[in-house]
């Protein structure tokens, strides 16, 4: 196989000299001349008929140049799903009803920020407050305020259904009657939220000839300009949604908030620039969280520990308006079913309406609380039988060429070795139950082991990514890509493709990236498709333009294009040393020779090219993606068997990423997730209490700090390459390792105390009354 | 509210500003004198986005009035390259993955510049100490580690 010389390497990051010198603007850095400043008025009630919005007053202030409530809109609904079961259902600002407190009732544009908060003031709304109602099970119950009907297609005594998921094979009871153990647990995940350092925020500016321009601190342009333009009745072409840096993401930045709305509608309204910061308590209290769910799950086993049926229900506090909610019931459903072979299957997921803020996607969106439940109760069993944890996996792991019963083949699954070598560099089976034999000590040291499996990239609009690769007359190369880079170093692997395929230095490619109205369309930072989809795209664009100067150079050279190579910036004759010209030459000679030629390679990539959609949300019937990752990941913890104090020392991952294109990327990436999963497991919590917010700052919500850093641990189990003229399949790297990692911790946590919790996070008082409910007997 | 005229020096060089007494020091940097690489992300002095050196030590410019920073060199994350050359701990950054997003970096760099002035040869629990104020998301701060390691020993 061909050496590579840049996919693959551990190449520094594209902009990381923009970033380190403060140099990168960010949407929150962003001014125009004559910029206004928008603020939003938000509900202060869960539950609320809006009687009268009185914006009078505000409007009457001096400095105020704009005011919107949503008279001022077209009534239309948008939504993250947006398909025939599930169609839109939130206004960008409340029609007659509020749902939760912090949706958006008005909002102003004023000269400064001061003027615009004091004119939200001005404005008088009169509400007659509803029943409301918080929690998904009591909120399903018959007699419970109706939030929205529930989904006519959902038909049994449940109210606030916002969509299921109703999944399965094979036939669970008889399953259940011939395991020789069954259990059942209830495993209960928290809300959490993403934390991106850089607020909600954004810049609209809509000029006179009737385009809005808008920069937002987003996951991908493209989304944010169908709904926006979709909601403001404008044309896709006349909302340019253009790059600005992103201060991280995580999955609460994806489709369409309505701070985008506000700002784009004010700046319609006011005929200047608007732009739009949330607060940090705006972002904790009002901004999207993730999906919190709880899983009640039943498995039968046999007595070697091989899975023979699992029945799983998953309820959703979807908050109040579907968001993500219906997605995250059918992933679950996914994250179920991915890492074991299970031959009996029934599934069922509830998305519930509930009168709390909006939910979204959280890296990993819902793998983590699902993985955290499955992997629980797999040791658990492992316990009951007698088995050690590595072989309870071993025994049931996913296996290469597997079909998945909606007819995906996992490939090249790595998961049997990720288990082996997981446990043979951490030496799990040495130190796993060593604290059974020990003496009483107060710091207890414990090891678990989690598995998970994430999906990289699947179908939902824009569904595929291109990509243009333009050779200048210098011997630069500019790379027009739509993907966004968030940090997780898009533009860079993308350069690393482009400086591969064509031979030229990382250097030589300029970037213009993520702009819809200038570069072609992209799946979006979201959908954990970027590594696999649009680098394809820009695979097939750079050998594109390759295969168009090669021809060039083979008329310089006499020679055959096929015998010739691109490498250090030089293309030449394959052994025959002396016959080459330099890049610019060849790129040159095209521009000269043929009438002005620039070369301009294009390439588009699709998941799964001839599946026409993506699956059904409700059945999970179809094609869900093309390549599926694995990871099983060790946490070894202490515990201080006094305080409860839980410390993750180290998390090792071993995991199944295809192929790494930058292994110090995809090394962040994991780190990333070990330290997210650190604080999901162990701290992160958003209180609230009826429908209010408590946690609304930093220092109430607790991030992992530098103190808090886990020694971090990779094991690459490489299973895909990188091959010149096809297709390559690599894996997601982004966002699935969170979940083995939490669930590692908590069964780590269990080896150390006997203490198993069942409810995230595992504060110290759950493990201290869960030693006093053992008699302070810890193992 | 009155203007009052301030003279701030920042990154070396003087300059005179009118302004109310009220505003923060990282609200003038970012508005007035368009130095946006000092980030807020929350406003209420938790998270360290918004950290700039005064007199070589850091603070943070949410919670600093630009009044009090008067007489005192400033030093923001505009300033640390010198002619076109950057610091060793802006390439260690680079060179060792230790950015991602990028928002919190020009607080964490400046931060850990002023560890390395303060020791230049500190241990990891001496940078994870020093650098516990200053959140990151996404790096987990393994990569952050290694960087200003590197750059305390002085390997690029």
């Amino acid at each position: 196989m061909e050496e590579l010389s840049f996919v693959g390497k551990s190449v520094p990051r594209k902009d990381g000299v923009e970033k380190a010198t403060g140099r990168a603007l960010y949407t929150v850095d962003m001014v125009l001349p004559g910029m206004l400043w928008g603020k939003i008025l938000r509900s202060p009630y869960p539950h609320a008929r809006i009687l009268n919005i009185d914006t009078s007053r505000a409007e009457r202030l001096p400095g105020v140049k704009a005011v919107i409530t949503e008279k001022d809109t077209l009534g239309i609904k948008h939504g993250f799903v947006e398909t025939p079961r599930y169609p839109p259902d939130q206004y960008p600002l409340a029609m007659d009803r509020v749902r939760y407190i912090g949706e958006e009732i008005a909002a102003v544009a004023a000269i400064d920020e001061y003027v615009a908060e004091e004119a939200l003031n001005l404005i008088q709304v009169d509400y007659e407050e509803l029943p409301a109602v918080f929690d998904p099970e009591e909120a399903m119950k018959p007699g419970a305020p109706e939030i929205h009907p529930s989904h006519p297609k959902v038909r049994e005594p449940y109210k606030n259904i916002g969509g299921k998921t109703e999944s399965g094979w094979g036939n669970v009871e008889k399953g259940f009657a011939e395991s020789f153990l069954v259990r059942e647990d209830r495993f209960d995940g928290q809300l959490r939220t993403h934390c991106y350092m850089e607020p909600q925020a954004t810049l609209a500016s809509f000029d006179f000839s009737g385009k809005l321009n808008v920069w937002t601190s987003s996951q991908g342009p493209f989304i944010k300009r169908a709904k926006l333009a979709t909601t403001l009745g404008l044309p896709f072409s006349n909302v340019r949604v253009l790059k600005a840096y992103v201060g991280g993401a995580y999955g609460g930045k994806i489709d369409l908030f309505s701070h985008e709305f506000c700002a784009s509608l004010l700046s319609i309204k006011a005929r200047r620039p608007v732009k739009i910061v949330c607060t940090r308590e705006e972002v904790f209290g009002a901004a999207r969280h993730g999906q919190p769910i709880f899983v009640q799950l039943k498995t039968g086993v046999k007595k070697d520990g091989t899975l023979v049926a699992q029945q799983v229900k998953v309820i959703n506090n979807s908050g109040a308006y579907r968001g993500s909610g219906v997605v995250v019931i059918f992933l679950c459903w996914g994250f179920v079913m991915l890492c074991y072979r299970i031959p009996n299957l029934k599934y069922e997921g509830y998305s519930v309406y509930t009168n709390n803020p909006v939910r979204a996607p959280q890296r990993g969106h819902g793998a983590p609380n699902l993985r955290f439940a499955v992997e629980s109760q797999m040791d658990m069993i492992a316990e009951e039988l007698g088995i050690d944890p590595v072989e309870i996996r071993l025994k049931n792991a996913r296996q290469k060429g597997d079909i998945l019963p909606n007819e995906d083949s996992v490939r090249n699954c790595g998961l049997v070795e990720c288990i082996e070598r997981a446990a043979k560099t951490t030496q799990f089976k040495e130190k796993y139950g060593r604290n059974k034999s020990l003496a009483k000590h107060r710091i207890r040291k414990g090891i678990g082991m989690g598995v998970s499996s994430y999906f990289s990239g699947s179908l939902i609009y824009p569904n595929a990514s291109a990509a243009i690769v333009k050779l200048n007359d210098d011997g630069t190369v500019s790379l027009i890509t739509g993907a966004l880079d968030i940090g997780q170093g898009a533009e860079t692997i993308l350069c690393q493709i482009v400086a591969e395929e064509l031979g030229v230095s990382m250097d030589d490619i300029r970037v213009v990236a993520a702009d819809t109205e200038t570069t072609p369309v992209d799946i979006g930072a979201w959908i954990s498709g970027g590594a696999y989809v649009s680098g394809n795209a820009v695979k097939i664009a750079a050998s594109d333009a390759r295969r168009q100067l090669f021809e060039v150079a083979a008329q310089e050279l006499e020679a055959n294009p096929e015998d010739l190579i691109a490498k250090n910036r030089e293309i030449s004759v394959k052994d025959s040393p002396g016959r080459s010209i330099s890049f610019t030459q060849a790129v040159a000679a095209s521009i000269a020779k043929r009438r002005g030629n620039p070369i301009i390679g294009q390439g588009h990539y699709r998941t799964m090219k001839d599946v026409p959609a993506h699956p059904s949300l409700a059945t999970t019937k179809g094609r869900w993606s093309d390549n599926y990752a694995f990871d099983a990941q060790v946490a070894e913890v202490e515990v201080d068997m006094e305080t409860g104090q839980v410390k993750l020392v180290k998390a090792t991952t071993a995991h199944d990423c295809g192929f790494p294109i930058n292994p110090l990327i995809v090394e962040g990436q994991i780190d990333g997730q070990v330290s997210m999963a650190q604080g999901h497991a162990l701290w992160e919590e958003v209180l609230m209490k009826e429908g209010q917010t408590l946690t609304t700052s930093f220092l109430d919500y607790k991030i992992p700090c530098a103190k808090d850093m886990v020694e971090s641990h990779y094991v690459d189990v490489i299973t895909e390459r990188y091959e010149k003229d096809i297709p390559y399949h690599t894996k997601e790297v982004g966002e699935g390792y969170v979940s083995g990692m939490v669930a590692a911790i908590s069964n780590a946590v269990y080896d150390a105390t006997g203490v198993r919790v069942k409810t995230l996070p595992i504060l110290p008082e759950k493990i201290l009354m869960g030693l006093k409910e053992k008699g302070n007997k810890p193992h | 509210m009155k203007k009052q005229l301030i003279e701030l020096r920042v990154n070396g060089e003087s300059c005179e500003l009118a302004m109310e007494s009220q505003r923060t020091l990282l609200e003038v940097l970012r508005e007035d004198l368009g130095l946006t690489g000092a980030k807020e992300a929350c406003g209420t002095g938790e998270c360290g986005a918004c950290t700039v050196l005064i007199d070589g030590k850091p603070i943070l410019s949410c919670l600093t009035l630009a009044i009090e920073a008067q007489g005192k060199e400033i030093t923001t994350i505009e300033g640390l390259a010198k002619a076109g050359e950057l610091h060793p701990l802006q390439k260690a950054f680079i060179q060792y993955g230790a950015i991602q997003c990028g928002y919190c970096a020009s607080g964490m760099i400046l931060n850990a510049k002023s560890i390395l002035d303060e020791n230049p040869k500190p241990s990891r629990e001496e940078i994870l100490k020093g650098l516990e104020g200053n959140l990151c998301r996404c790096t987990g701060y393994n990569k952050i580690l290694d960087a200003v390691m590197a750059a305390s020993i002085g390997k690029d």
